[in-house]
């Protein structure tokens, strides 16, 4: 809870300067119009999403490399099928989608517990592999889902209360689903024994946690929430370039879990730091355009400001150790 | 099934989009066998004569250079030759140079390649050109030795944009360039040729913001231009995807209609967008043209004919300005070109 007091801390004094700074020079405050809150809330839900899938196999102690070209090929083969309204209908196409997703995770899973091949192995593997069917199914050409499907697009794009609301329905699909991860994670066995088997795989194992199961598990729950992910992605942008859609990604994902105080050795971290840590990513991207900062500095101040955020939680933590 | 041979030649390649799974399983299969990005397109030589075999490179993957492929698909077809079509997945430098030394292993007559950073590239292609003919399509290194240019002039592209946005903003106003990176030699171009065009009118150029060729990026950078100016007037996107992710962004943002769009190339996205009246017109490029030109150049030079080649070795293919008046036409020639329905 320290941590997250502290990454929240740091999320609102960044938000105040910023503000500060906009203020004094240039007299207004465009990061509290409400346009900008409706494009941020935007992106930090479309992002938060995917980081809450890392988090599962990170505390686990594992890593997923793969999810930005799961996310590509996913989107690509769902506007593949959908095909601007003259193919499958989504009532057969989304949950197949989500059930490859599931298969995906599961084949993560079975080569990193029954082959005993690294996470980082596994799932660099998967980063190119899955990219290079994106490419191959699509023909390297750019997909869409055209204008076909008004409600699935609301989804990723709609707002509420209304058209002109505040509050963008791809947030609430990520507050609610973090709502579910966190009660997982946090409330049930499972939760515990996944927490257990980060900490200390063999200590896990003696203690009864079918650690091969959990951990498949912890890949499968993983690509099925970056299956959503990509699904609201592919809509929200509704063009996807095989090529690069999705690129990168899986480190923006990565980071907002690391700075949200997970660590990567597995078995510590909680969902209220992940929201926070993959929000104030976005908000320091948003930030760069907002202030009118150069682009090229965006990800100079993402790098510095993930290390300040990592380096003050160690310096929490190995102050405790030391107590 | 269809059988492939062992060097990964895809015997018969449908023209229709590769959607179904058998297809793709089936690609992937050759592709794998070959190690190579995809399959070349074979033409039928005739029964005894070795037929010429050229190489077109590009230098990412994208929409654009289908068109192109289906312009060397035309030129295969009139010509009987054969063409490697190279695609670099991730588009760098290093990719290029590899993909070269393997065409020339391979035995291509000449290649024609769109390099991807021309100024330090020259090297590599000096070297290619002691063993190939080759020439330069879609971005130039004139400082190399190729034996010509295929295509656009960026910067009469850019000057051909800074017409359009003129005509749109006749009262004049604020616009933001979108763009990828700003390294590429085609971005730079063009930003030069609509800034000249716009140099003394009531036109000012406010920002360039850059999105790395993420999409999402894409987009956000035109929401967020939208938040810091709202009395902005036009969004210009330099790349191909600028044009739909800031046809969205502005959607997304509610400002349908209260500014306007000008951008490049023809994504389908961007050319629904002409039709609908949402973007005022688009600068587009003739790869179709880039593809079908070079393979003709190449396959000429193999039988040594060096009259091919203008004096000044510039072969430029004009830009065309696609706004609503001209959009279904254009989009109709496009379609038969890349035999999309």
């Amino acid at each position: 809870m320290r941590k997250v007091l502290g990454l929240t801390s740091l999320l609102v004094g960044l938000i105040a300067v910023a503000c500060l700074w906009e203020h004094v020079h240039h007299g207004t405050i465009k990061f509290l119009t409400v346009q900008n809150a409706r494009n941020l809330l935007t992106l930090i839900g479309l992002f938060g999403i995917l980081s809450l899938g890392q988090s599962f196999v990170i505390i686990s102690g594992g890593i997923d490399l793969s999810i930005g070209s799961v996310v590509a090929l996913l989107a690509i083969l769902a506007a593949d099928l959908l095909d601007k309204g003259q193919g499958w209908s989504p009532v057969i196409v989304i949950p197949a989608i989500l059930l490859l997703a599931m298969v995906i995770g599961a084949w993560h899973g079975v080569l990193v517990t029954k082959a005993r091949m690294q996470p980082f192995v596994v799932t660099l593997c998967g980063l190119f592999f899955f990219r290079g069917i994106a490419r191959v199914v699509s023909g390297d050409e750019t997909r869409g889902f055209g204008s076909a499907f008004p409600k699935l697009a609301w989804l990723a794009n709609g707002f509420l209360p209304n058209s002109d609301g505040i509050l963008p329905v791809p947030f609430l699909i990520f507050v609610v689903l973090a709502a579910i991860v966190a009660a997982f994670l946090h409330l049930t066995p499972y939760g515990r024994h996944l927490f257990a088997l980060g900490a200390n795989e063999e200590s896990a194992r003696f203690s009864g946690i079918r650690t091969h199961r959990l951990k498949v598990l912890a890949y499968v729950l993983c690509s099925f929430i970056t299956g959503i992910g990509a699904l609201l992605l592919g809509f929200n942008i509704n063009s996807i370039g095989p090529a690069n859609f999705g690129g990168f990604y899986e480190l923006y994902a990565i980071a907002g879990v690391v700075l949200g105080g997970c660590s990567l050795r597995g078995g510590s971290g909680n969902i209220l730091g992940v929201i926070i840590g993959a929000a104030l990513i976005r908000v320091l991207t948003n930030l760069v355009s907002i202030l009118e900062i150069p682009s090229q500095l965006e990800y100079v101040v993402i790098g510095a400001a993930i290390l300040v955020g990592v380096l003050i939680d160690e310096l929490f933590t190995s102050r405790k150790h030391e107590v | 099934m269809r059988s492939y041979g062992l060097d990964g030649v895809d015997k018969g390649r449908p023209s229709a989009r590769a959607g179904n799974a058998a297809y793709a399983a089936g690609l992937l299969l050759a592709a794998v066998l070959s190690g190579c990005g995809g399959p070349d397109q074979d033409a039928a030589p005739g029964p005894d004569v070795e037929p010429v075999k050229v190489a077109f490179v590009t230098n990412n993957a994208s929409d654009f250079w289908q068109i192109a492929r289906a312009g060397t698909e035309k030129a295969v077809k009139e010509l009987g030759c054969k063409v490697l079509f190279r695609i670099p997945p991730t588009g760098t430098a290093q990719e290029q140079q590899q993909i070269v030394q393997d065409l020339i292993t391979l035995g291509v007559s000449g290649i024609a390649i769109s390099p991807k950073d021309p100024e330090n590239q020259t090297a590599m292609l000096n070297k290619a050109a002691e063993s190939v003919d080759l020439v330069t399509q879609d971005s130039d290194a004139p400082n190399s030795k190729r034996i010509c240019y295929i295509g656009t002039d960026n910067y009469q592209a850019g000057a051909a944009a800074g017409e359009l946005i003129m005509k749109t903003l006749p009262e004049g106003g604020k616009i933001i360039l979108f763009v990828g990176t700003l390294d590429a030699q085609n971005a730079q171009d063009r930003k030069k040729g609509i800034e000249d065009t716009l140099a003394g009118t009531n036109i000012t150029i406010v920002d360039t913001r850059t999105d790395e060729t993420d999409r999402l990026k894409a987009k956000a950078n035109a929401q967020d231009a939208l938040v810091v100016h709202p009395d902005l007037a036009c969004l210009v996107g330099l790349w191909s995807y600028n044009g739909p992710a800031i046809l969205n962004g502005v959607k997304a943002s509610g400002k349908l209609g209260q500014v306007k769009i000008v951008c490049f190339d023809e994504e389908d996205e961007t050319l629904q967008g002409v039709k609908d009246g949402h973007i005022s017109g688009t600068i587009v490029q003739q790869p179709f043209e880039f593809g079908y030109q070079s393979v003709k150049l190449l396959v000429a030079l193999a039988q040594g004919d060096r009259s091919v080649v203008p004096d000044d070795e510039r072969i430029i293919i004009p830009v065309k300005t696609i706004s609503q008046e001209n959009v279904d036409a254009f989009w109709a020639e496009l379609k038969q070109q890349t035999g999309k329905s």
